[in-house]
Parts: structure tokens; sequence; C-alpha cells
């Protein structure tokens, strides 16, 4: 009793201090004894917190590491040219030659937004999970900060899929350059939609929570 | 999981949330197990799939591509190039390539792999596709022999694979010629292998050449088989004229062999897979080489020998019997003077015949017979409109004896000169001659001469002559009339005679041609004894064939035909 006291004399008022659930779709302040039931003024379903949020986004999370082994490891184009034998790339040999042919930028591009950036996705909601799993209760702040670092950054992976997506669409010159996606596309589609999800049901309200009560 | 929310139970507010617990395992953790399973399921396939690591050498590994370039059989991919490097000293290319495991059973010994480019030769365009497609590593997948997984590349492109039937043969010859690989190997001018592989001989001094004869033309191919050389245009210009000589349109462009049976052997074993035969240059050659003796003859000439060359023919009475291997100037110094020893090559067996126990010497001793006897050498002119000469030997029996000698046991056979120089000579000692007859004496001893006769002839009977030419006109007159009376004689009386015997000549051919007529009586009866006898041939015979079929019918006479 006297740990939630001095919790919540800390703590500014909270919504769920205040024994109030805001709506997630019209942000209205709805009593807590209204749960479960629905938004008096749109008529959602209302919940204090994201349902299941830690088993849901522990779930999406460990799906996107293992898809993120074929995902690099399976070519995602393959590039036909005149005079040349069929050329499968992975991410990382896509990568390898841009930088070979002196693009470093795009090199650089492409690996920031195919590489790093699920990498870092994944492994700082795992941080956050485990975090609030272990009850490590230092540093809410930045932790709330890096959630929504994920957030942000997290569309940008996708900017591989449009890529190839735009490249098998533009270049069909028939027998002088065709260029095909490879299954690996579709494995690197997959991961970065499955750490969007992931990133999505994690509920950064969590780590205020875990801070006010010292546990989740 | 469950301690996420359970404190919210305990929240003391007044209008705490009521928290639902879910339980068991969440619909959720299908997500990562899904996942698992595709991915693993792809891993698996993958491993599965993945046949050895081979290593293949190659000189150069133009066109080929790290991770790009295929190795293919019967232009399906069974591998994939991973990786180029250098062998140890940099003087090779080692391409480490990862084969499908369907490839795997035939990575053998016998298996072997080519880098397939585009190769435009005469006659033959091949690999255009990989202009576009790249280059790409072909397989011959090996039918036997150990499982290996290291291997030398081809540098070429075996024209003939495992799967191809026939029999692989080795030619030697002192050079290529416009023979390449995919030559064809002809037999009377149908192609039925080609050239599929050359290199020089361990000794450097002769090349061999592998031909591939397809089933079932290589049962032509026997122990008595000869192979010649039947490379583009064949001309000959020499003594005996112009001759031109083609096997193919092809093989004037790209080269061939053509191989036969010479005509006086009999075929004999078909020859085993491997045996090496010798390719001669030409067909002609073929002929010249059958005969197993040869022999040197040294003869001199003091004169021109302009229009002789080197290879022109040596003719016994017109025959051929060898030719001109070599021809020198030598300078006499002592004698001051030139004399052109021409060396010539003899086939003896031409002029003594084929006898297995002749010898050298048997010849020189025949030889020494043929010199006593008159044969002498001499240049003789073989074609008139290219002005070539040709050696010619035969007897001379009129001339001085001479004696054959020998240079390093090489028989120096005498000459004599040409018929032009024979002629010119002659003509000279004529005009020598004429030059030293005394015309001037002549003239005067005929002057006294005419001189001497008119004087006698002043002192004959002119009289005399005439009464005696008178009498014997008078006698050849009558001569002539009893001539006369005679031939009237044989027309009137001899003449009516003859005439006499034709009639009846001409009357007995009528009689003869009434009774053998084809209206006539004994022709008639000739037809019908004809007719007859062919019934009785026919009947005989259907005698034989009863007989035949039922022999028995002779001791049980004829019976029914059974059902």
């Amino acid at each position: 009793m006297t740990s939630h006291d001095t919790a919540r004399h800390n703590f500014p008022l909270t919504g769920r201090t205040a024994g109030l659930i805001s709506c997630h779709i019209c942000h209205l302040a709805c009593p807590a004894t209204a749960y479960p039931g629905r938004c008096p003024r749109c008529g959602v379903g209302i919940r204090l917190r994201k349902a299941n949020s830690l088993r849901r986004c522990w779930a999406l999370v460990l799906a996107s590491f293992i898809l993120y082994v074929p995902a690099n490891l399976v070519p995602i184009t393959t590039t036909t040219a005149l005079g040349r034998p069929p050329h499968s790339d992975t991410i990382m040999s896509g990568v390898i030659y841009f930088m070979q042919t002196g693009s470093w930028h795009i090199a650089l591009i492409i690996f920031i937004a195919s590489v790093v950036v699920p990498l870092m996705k994944l492994f700082i909601l795992t941080f956050l999970l485990a975090s609030l799993h272990f009850d490590w209760n230092g540093r809410p702040r930045e932790r709330t900060r890096l959630y929504r670092v994920t957030e942000l950054v997290g569309r940008w992976s996708m900017v591989d899929v449009y890529v190839v997506t735009i490249l098998v669409a533009l270049v069909k010159f028939g027998a002088f350059a065709t260029i095909e996606a490879e299954p690996g596309a579709a494995y690197f589609a997959a991961l970065v939609i499955m750490t969007m999800f992931a990133a999505e049901s994690f509920d950064p309200r969590l780590i205020w929570d875990q801070a006010e009560d010292g546990h989740v | 999981m469950s301690k996420h929310h359970h404190h919210l139970d305990e929240y003391p507010q007044p209008a705490a949330a009521a928290i639902r617990q879910s339980k068991g395992l969440s619909i959720v953790w299908l997500v990562p197990l899904m996942a698992l399973a595709i991915s693993g399921w792809l891993l698996y396939k993958s491993w599965s799939e993945k046949g050895p690591l081979i290593t293949i050498t190659f000189k150069n590994a133009e066109g080929i591509v790290e991770g790009g370039s295929k190795i293919k059989y019967k232009d399906v991919a069974i591998g994939e190039v991973e990786a180029i490097t250098f062998s140890d000293d940099m003087k090779e290319v080692v391409i480490k390539a990862r084969m499908d495991k369907v490839a795997a059973p035939h990575l053998t010994d016998s298996a072997s792999f080519w880098i397939v480019r585009p190769r435009i030769a005469a006659g033959r365009v091949s690999g255009l596709g990989t202009l576009f497609s790249g280059s790409f590593i072909s397989m011959d997948p090996g039918r036997s022999g150990n499982q290996r997984r290291n291997f030398t590349g081809l540098e070429e492109a075996p024209s003939v694979t495992t799967s191809d039937p026939g029999k692989y043969y080795l030619l030697k010859a002192e050079g290529l010629g416009s023979l390449d690989i995919g030559s064809a190997v002809s037999y009377r001018q149908i192609k039925v292998g080609q050239v599929v592989g050359y290199g020089l001989d361990d000794s450097g001094q002769a090349v061999s050449i592998r031909i591939f004869v397809n089933a079932p033309h290589d049962q032509q191919i026997t122990a008595n088989t000869r192979f010649w050389n039947a490379s583009g245009v064949e001309l000959n210009l020499d003594a005996t004229g112009i001759k031109l000589a083609t096997e193919s349109l092809t093989s004037i462009v790209s080269g061939g062999i053509a191989f036969d049976l010479p005509t006086e052997s009999n075929a004999g074993e078909v020859a085993e897979e491997n045996t090496t035969f010798k390719l001669y240059d030409s067909r002609k050659a073929i002929g010249e080489e059958s005969y197993q003796l040869k022999d040197t003859w040294l003869v001199y000439f003091n004169q021109s020998v302009r229009g002789l060359t080197v290879g022109a023919p040596v003719e016994f009475q017109g025959i051929k019997i060898g030719e001109v291997s070599s021809i020198n100037l030598k300078f006499e110094s002592i004698k001051m003077n030139f004399r052109t020893p021409v060396l010539l090559k003899i086939e003896p067996e031409r002029i003594f015949g084929r006898d297995p126990d002749l010898t050298t010497k048997d010849g020189h001793n025949f030889l020494k017979t043929f010199v006593a006897r008159g044969m002498r050498g001499v240049l003789k002119n073989g074609n008139l409109l290219t002005g070539q000469l040709l050696i010619d030997f035969d007897f001379y029996p009129d001339l001085p004896t001479q004696k054959i000698t020998f240079e390093n046991s090489i028989p120096v056979l005498p000459t004599r000169e040409t018929e032009l120089q024979r002629l010119t000579d002659n003509l000279g000692s004529i005009l020598d001659k004429v030059d030293h007859i005394p015309f001037q004496q002549i003239g005067e001893d005929l002057h006294a001469l005419l001189s001497t006769a008119n004087a006698a002839i002043a002192q004959v009977p002119v009289q005399a002559l005439g009464e005696d030419l008178q009498t014997t006109m008078k006698t050849a007159n009558a001569t002539m009339n009893r001539i006369n009376s005679m031939a009237d004689t044989v027309s009137t009386q001899t003449a009516p005679a003859i005439t006499q015997a034709l009639e009846q000549l001409r009357a007995t051919l009528a009689d003869l041609e009434r009774s053998l007529g084809s209206d006539s009586p004994a022709n008639h009866q000739l037809r019908q004894t004809m007719r007859d006898m062919s019934q009785a041939v026919r009947s005989l015979r259907s005698l034989s064939d009863s007989l035949d079929r039922r022999p028995q019918s002779i001791l049980y006479g004829k019976e029914e035909e059974s059902p």
C-alpha cells in the first residue's frame, strides 16, 4: 500500500489512478466502472491497456526473429542482363554489390533500411519486453523514447520492399534486362509487417505503470 | 505472464477496472510457430537439395560469374558456381561449384566439364545463346569410374559426348594441316565422324589426332583401313599436267579426314577402339606408301636442268618408278666445270615387281646388267605447256658401253643428252661436215667430167641405134595382139558358164526357202515339236514338285489330299 502511495505521490495524476479509461478511438475519458463495456460516446469496446500487449508482442517479435533468417539468406531478386548469366541477390549481396561499384550512398541507404532498422527495432522491442518482464524499473523516460524511435523508424524498413516492387515493374526489357522478385522479398516483407504489428501491439503505458508500481 | 496484470486486481481505486485473465496458450503464439515452420522447411529444403561441392580447374574463367553461372547438362541447370579462386601457383583458375543432388552419382572419373562460349568456326556455329545468357559450364556426366570431387575442365567442348555410340581412334600425322576439332571424318564423302582432339606426340615429332566415328560406321574401320587428310584442295602441277582434287565443300573450308580400303587389300578384322593409324597426306600418298623398298640413285647431267623440279617423276620406259628428291649444282675445281648431281628416290618394286625377298643389293646387281646393256637416263619434256621435265630411263644398245659406279654406295647411273641436244649436236656435226666438203674441187672435177662426156657422146652411132629401136617396137606389137585374142576367148566361152551356175544357185535357194519358210510344213512341225517338248518339261516339273512334297508316292501311288 505504502509503495503505491509513494508512487502515486511521485507521479502526476494518471487516468489509471483517477479510475478513468481512455477510449482508444475517440479518447473520451470513460469511468473505469464502465469496463467491461463500451465507450458511451463512440460505442467501441474500452480497455485500460492494450489487450494481451506483452504476450502478443513477445510472439510477434519471436516470429520476426525467425523470419529474419530466410529474409537475409534467400535471394530477393534475380537480375537477367544481356550477356551475363542470371544473377540472384540477397539483401547483403546487393549491399556489397553497390558498395563495390562505388554507389556507397545507395548501399548505405539499403543497409540501414533493410538490415540495421529491422534488427534495431527487434532488439529495442526485445529489450523493452524484457525490461517489463524482469522488472527492470530504471529510466522509464529513455525507454519510452526508445519505443518512439522504433515507431518512427520502423516504416522505413519497407523501403527495400518498395525498391524491389518498383524495380521488378520498371525493368522489363525482355531479353536485355529483367529483374524478378524472389521468395526472399516475401520473407522480408513478412518480417517488416511482423515488426510493425509487434510495435503496434506494445503498450508503452506499461512502462509507466511499472515505474509507478515497481512492477507491471 | 499473468503477473503483468494481477496488480490491477489489487488496485485500491474506487472504480478499478476488472481484469480478464487469458487462460492457456494464446492463439498469437501460432504466428512464431508458423514462421518457424516456413523458415525451417525452407532451410531443410535447401539443405536437402544441396549436393556435393566440387572444384573444376580451368586455364581461364572467361564469362563465368561467381554466384551466377550455372552448370548445365542438356541445357538444364544442375549446379551453380559459388566461388572463383586461383590455384596455388596462380596458373589456373579454380571454380568451386555446388552441384545438385541429382548430379552426385555422376561425378566420376569420366565426367567432364567445359565452358560454353560463343564459338564460330568454319562450318559450325555454336554457343550463340551464351551471347545473351552469358557463359555457363557444361557437364558431360560420367558413366563409370570412381567418385571424385576435383576435376580439370576441358578447354574445348568435346564434340562427342558419352551418350553417342561409336568408337575413338588415334591418327598419327606429320602435321595438323587445316584440321580442327569438329573437322569431318568421311567415308565415301559421307560424314561418319569427326575430329575430337589433337596434340603433339610425346616425342614432339608427330601430331596425334583423336577422331570419333559414329556407330554403325565404325564397323568399316578395319586393320587395313587407310586414313588420309582430305583437307582443302589438292592442286597438282607437275610433268603430268594439272590435277585438282577435293573431297567436299566443307572439307575445303574446315578440313577433313577421309578413309577407305586400298583397292588391292582385303578388309581384315574390325579395328579395336583407340587403334592407332597413320594419317597420310593425301590419297595418292597411300599408293606410294605401299611400296616398302626404297632406293636412291644418282645421275649427273652436264646440261641445263631448267624445268626439272624436286618431285618430278622418274620413269622407266614411260612408267613411273620414283621421283626426284634433290637437285644440286656441283663445281669441280680441278676440271673447272659444273655438273648437276640429281638424287632420285626410286621404288625398286615398281621395276622388279613385289617380292618380299628383294633387297636393295639385288636391285643394284640388276642395274649393273641393265647399264651394261645400254640403260641410260635422259631428261625428257614431260609437259609442253608447263615445260616440266622428267627423267626417263631406257635402253640404248647402240651407245658405247658404260659401267655403273657407286658414290657412298649410291649407284650412279650414266645419262645421255636430251633429244633436242642430240639433234642440235647432230646438226652441228652435219654442218661441220658440209663445211669440210671441197666444193671447188668438186666443181672442177665435174667440169672435167662433163667435158669428157661431151666428147664421148659425139662418137655414138645414132643411126644404128634407131634401127634397133624399130625392131623392138614391132615385136612388142605382135605380143599385144596375142593378148587381145586371149581376152576374147575368155569373154565368149567362160562367161556364159558362170551365168548358168548362178541361175542354178538361185533356184536352189528358192526351194530351200519354200521348205523352211514360216508357213512351210517343216517349220510347222518344228514348232509343234517344240510345244510338245515344253509340255513334257512342264509335266516333268510338276512330277518333281509332287515328288518333292510326297516322296512316298513313288512307292504307294498318288493318294488323296488329307483334309
